[in-house]
């Protein structure tokens, strides 16, 4: 299928009776909505569960979808709320909240062979510093703050994609920013990370 | 941080590539003159750099993906069966057993036995109308995708979850075709009964 052809026109062959159509949007989104998600849940097996559920819950609602925002934009937030539901259910039952030292690190980052384990191990120690820091922020700030940083959306998408005004997501980056830094900084001065 | 408070928002719009182009080169003068935004910047850019980089290296691997979307095409078909067994349920329902709770029993058991016979048996819903349908191109094409994506072992699979409804299994060379790729599967069996049927004339068998 032609990789040109948008998302929105896409949509609309699938909603013409043209089943490769959705194929080709698993195809373009899924990689990146499973990473939206893991960033998100910090658990491998259900950050596949949730994105299977995106997409099932997208084919179910995909006949009666209506372009008023791009596709990616209503991807993104069948995705955050699905993750928002995650995030509740967790905390209502911590009993089965896993730690984050339980992601499979190793299933999830490149090896090379030939680089020093040591150094390796620092950068993943590092590198989950970070990550905590990240988990840190309020519900809010963390999606905010993923969804511009990481999945590269506009302030004006995110906005749709979390239902908030525009200037509240900015409001929020910029508490995420500063949150960041109050938690970081002094892991940096101390050259832990 | 800044005590130029004014600038703080600006100072994490700049490190972020989020500050409107109308107001970059403003501030971008502001920063030649201000030392606590200046500063701002710098550690903001930091964190980000920081956050960035942590991030990356949480990457999905490829074998990961192989298996959505044939897990949502999964997900699909369950609910479709249990759409029919809702069905099943709300007919006898609204045909107002006289067997009083025993309907709910009796329905119950209908659903069990069905969920069985799929479980066992396999596919009684599995209908042939999914080989009436168009664009056999497209179902080869997929079909060499599992194939290459080593997950050929899965066709029946594939071909049970409706993936291929939209492609035809209509004449001899298709059906011939469909037997070779779904080599090891029951799916031969289907495509042998079919091309029976095509050889015999019995169009209804399609």
């Amino acid at each position: 299928m032609d990789k040109l052809i948008d998302d929105e026109m896409l949509v609309a062959q699938f909603q013409a009776g043209r089943q490769n159509a959705f194929d080709e949007l698993m195809k373009r989104y899924k990689s990146k909505i499973f990473s939206y998600l893991l960033r998100s849940v910090r658990n491998y097996e259900d950050a596949e569960d949730i994105t299977i559920e995106v997409f099932f819950k997208a084919y179910r609602a995909l006949e009666g979808w209506q372009p008023k925002a791009k596709f990616s934009t209503w991807l993104y937030k069948i995705a955050s709320n699905l993750a928002i539901d995650y995030h509740r259910a967790k905390a209502r039952h911590p009993v089965y909240a896993l730690e984050d030292t339980e992601i499979p690190e190793a299933r999830l980052v490149a090896t090379d062979l030939h680089s020093d384990p040591e150094k390796q191990l620092e950068e993943k120690e590092r590198g989950l510093l970070i990550r905590e820091a990240v988990d840190q922020l309020s519900p809010k700030q963390k999606a905010v703050f993923m969804l511009s940083r990481y999945e590269g959306l506009q302030l004006k998408e995110v906005a749709e994609t979390l239902d908030m005004a525009e200037g509240t997501v900015k409001i929020h980056l910029h508490r995420a920013v500063k949150r960041l830094q109050t938690l970081l900084r002094p892991l940096w001065e101390n050259n832990e990370i | 941080m800044p005590k130029c408070k004014k600038s703080e928002g600006q100072a994490i719009d700049y490190a972020s590539k989020l500050l409107p182009s109308a107001e970059e080169e403003p501030f971008e003068e502001h920063l030649k003159h201000c030392q606590d935004c200046s500063e701002a910047v710098a550690s903001y850019t930091a964190v980000l750099d920081l956050t960035d980089k942590a991030q990356d290296e949480l990457t999905v691997p490829e074998v990961a993906l192989k298996n959505i979307e044939m897990n949502v095409y999964k997900r699909l078909a369950v609910t479709q069966e249990q759409t029919l067994l809702s069905r099943i349920r709300a007919y006898f329902v609204s045909s107002g057993s006289p067997f009083g709770w025993y309907k709910t029993a009796a329905v119950s058991s209908v659903a069990i036995a069905l969920i069985t016979t799929v479980v066992l048996i396999g596919k009684p819903f599995q209908s042939e109308e999914t080989f009436r349908l168009t664009e056999s191109q497209s179902a080869d094409a997929r079909i060499e995708e599992y194939r290459q994506q080593g997950i050929q072992r899965n066709l029946e699979e594939v071909l049970i979850t409706h993936h291929l409804r939209n492609d035809a299994w209509e004449t001899e060379s298709q059906l011939h075709r469909m037997k070779e790729q779904a080599h090891g599967t029951n799916w031969t069996k289907v495509a042998d009964k079919h091309l029976q049927s095509l050889q015999s004339g019995d169009s209804t068998a399609q």
